[in-house]
């Protein structure tokens, strides 16, 4: 399915550049050296490699590599001093936010890429999409669609504040030179994920940047699960909470219970 | 040696979560206190998110009550009938506690909710503690006796309707004090994660006048079926008790409580009260420091519950 998108993809890069010569479209090929990282009692992070090859890579292409964690509505309150005392007030709901967010580059973003190719793409922390479907509105301007924010520039620093928060928990990252490229069009890109990575499937794109837009793009999966015991606690939590709720309160009881005929009647 | 929690979603060193476990369990052997008013603030200190604190705490109270209680039961050292009647106080609270519990976190208010709570609850009883305790030393040292708690005189308490006679304590005394007590005690369990004992107690003696042989057998016989429900009810609607941190902290807490019962017989207890009093206190002024404090970040960010609009 990824190979036919590729191709779809290609194909639609040819169609919006018919300047470019065919034989000269650059390929990329990349592989993780985990796809699968298991989350156990001892976990406190992982560092993957992902290597790549890209044929067809000239001296000034560029490699940005992107690492999207699964998605999850969040809900951003500011904190406001009510009575002295910090309160959070102010909501804002914002949909479909990578709950892991990555970038690497050859070089800083700004100079690998346009602002429209970026954005559009959404590479870059600045570029990433962050929408809060309730306070937006769609208005005509001038005869196009955009889209407006109810709460007008106060929407900048809730998305700010995702940003600068996860960044705080290493969850969001942006390494501009993180994309190391070798001799023969190889590359490599390191992927850390910090201890407190969320659970799911993550998207890592790869894509070949030439003259300011993508040349060519390739995507692959990693997938992040808690494992063992771990796992089965979580799942059995939310999936059976009765059950779960029941078995905690026996293991309490007989703990403690237990430890009075351990230790005697005082 | 770390240990990952599955429902807190954090990797805490397994040898930090005994020692807690000791510490707070060597006190409350040695001062015959719940400890969960201490150990919740502290597992909020460490990153524990407070909902989980709170919820896993209740559970860590079932096993320390439990060994008492049965205790208390096989000396018979407790009044059942005022029992059943706190507890049906304390399920209405607990229920009433965990919906509330549910709503306020569903309007992002719960940890502040946690926070105000214990301020004012661990301001009053550190202050009421270390009075109390000052007092007992200096009169220790004047007459040379222990304090005994003072005997209220007949008040507004048994001007209630639907009295009823309690064998055990000796009293003939209206149902609604017990009930009313027993629903508050219910409500802070389910709210703050605390058995509420250091309620109960002085409730029964003072406000009840229950005889203080079986103020203790009772406290804790409320305390285990209240927490036991207060964990069920907390686990299936907000799945927020984590087993890995309760056992972690139950087996910290039984070993503590051993040494500090043992401790609690060679030393004396008011100046050791003064001290439990300021560690009270200072809990309170860092969480007081937190709610006042400028907040590291001007934004908080948690995960949307409900269905889209």
């Amino acid at each position: 399915m990824t190979g036919a998108a590729l191709i779809l993809l290609v194909a639609a890069l040819a169609a919006a550049q018919p300047t470019a010569p065919p034989e000269d479209e650059p390929t990329i090929v990349a592989a993780l050296t985990r796809e699968v990282v298991e989350i156990r009692s001892d976990f406190t992070g992982a560092d993957l490699i992902l290597y790549g090859a890209a044929r067809g890579l000239r001296e000034d292409d560029d490699i940005i590599v992107v690492v999207r964690g699964p998605l999850s509505d969040l809900r951003v309150m500011r904190k406001q001093r009510r009575f002295g005392i910090w309160v959070n007030s102010a909501p804002v709901r914002f949909e479909d936010v990578p709950d892991y967010y990555a970038v690497a580059a050859t070089r800083p973003l700004r100079e690998v890429g346009t602002f429209t190719a970026l954005r559009r793409s959404g590479i870059g922390l600045d570029n990433l999409r962050l929408s809060a479907p309730d306070t937006e509105r769609i208005e005509t301007r001038f005869g196009a669609e955009v889209v407006v924010s109810e709460i007008g520039e106060e929407i900048a620093e809730y998305r700010g504040a995702i940003a600068r928060t996860r960044l705080r928990e290493g969850v969001f990252a942006e390494t501009p030179g993180g994309v190391e490229v070798l001799e023969g069009g190889l590359f490599r890109a390191l992927v850390k994920l910090p201890a407190a990575t969320p659970v799911g499937v993550y998207t890592v794109e790869v894509y070949l940047f030439r003259g300011g837009a993508p040349a060519a793009a390739r995507s692959t999966a990693l997938t992040v699960r808690k494992a063992g015991l771990e796992q089965a606690i979580y799942e059995w939590a939310h999936q059976r909470p009765r059950l779960y709720g029941l078995a905690a309160v026996i293991m309490a009881l007989l703990a403690g219970w237990g430890a009075a005929a351990v230790f005697g009647r005082r | 040696m770390t240990v990952y929690l599955p429902i807190a979603e954090l990797s805490v060193s397994l040898l930090l979560l005994l020692g807690l476990g000791a510490g707070v369990g060597f006190l409350s052997g040695m001062f015959g206190v719940g400890g969960g008013f201490l150990m919740t603030p502290l597992l909020i200190f460490i990153g524990v998110p407070p909902a989980v604190a709170v919820s896993t705490e209740a559970n860590q109270i079932v096993a320390s009550s439990a060994s008492g209680a049965l205790a208390h039961w096989r000396r018979r050292s407790l009044d059942v009938k005022m029992g059943l009647y706190l507890l049906a106080g304390g399920v209405a609270g607990s229920v009433t506690g965990v919906q509330i519990f549910s709503l306020l976190r569903g309007m992002g208010q719960i940890d502040l909710i946690i926070s105000l709570s214990y301020v004012s609850l661990l301001g009053a009883i550190g202050a009421l503690m270390l009075a109390e305790s000052l007092r007992a030393v200096t009169r220790r040292r004047q007459t040379g006796t222990s304090a005994r708690p003072p005997r209220r005189k007949r008040g507004w308490i048994d001007a209630l309707p639907l009295k009823t006679r309690f064998a055990a304590s000796g009293l003939y005394l209206s149902v609604l004090p017990p009930i009313a007590i027993g629903f508050f005690v219910g409500v802070l369990a389910a709210i703050m994660g605390v058995g509420g004992g250091f309620i109960m107690v002085p409730a029964m003696i003072y406000l009840l006048r229950m005889p203080t042989n079986v103020v203790v057998g009772t406290s804790l016989f409320q305390i285990l079926f209240v927490t036991s429900l207060t964990t069920f009810l907390q686990a299936s609607q907000n799945q927020t008790v984590d087993v890995v941190l309760a056992l972690s902290l139950i087996v910290g807490g039984v070993i503590g409580a051993q040494f500090g019962a043992r401790a609690g017989r060679h030393v004396k207890a008011e100046e050791l009260r003064i001290l439990l009093a300021l560690m009270v206190l200072a809990v309170c002024a860092k969480m007081a420091w937190d709610l006042v404090a400028q907040p590291e970040d001007l934004f908080a960010i948690m995960p949307a519950l409900g269905a889209r609009h």
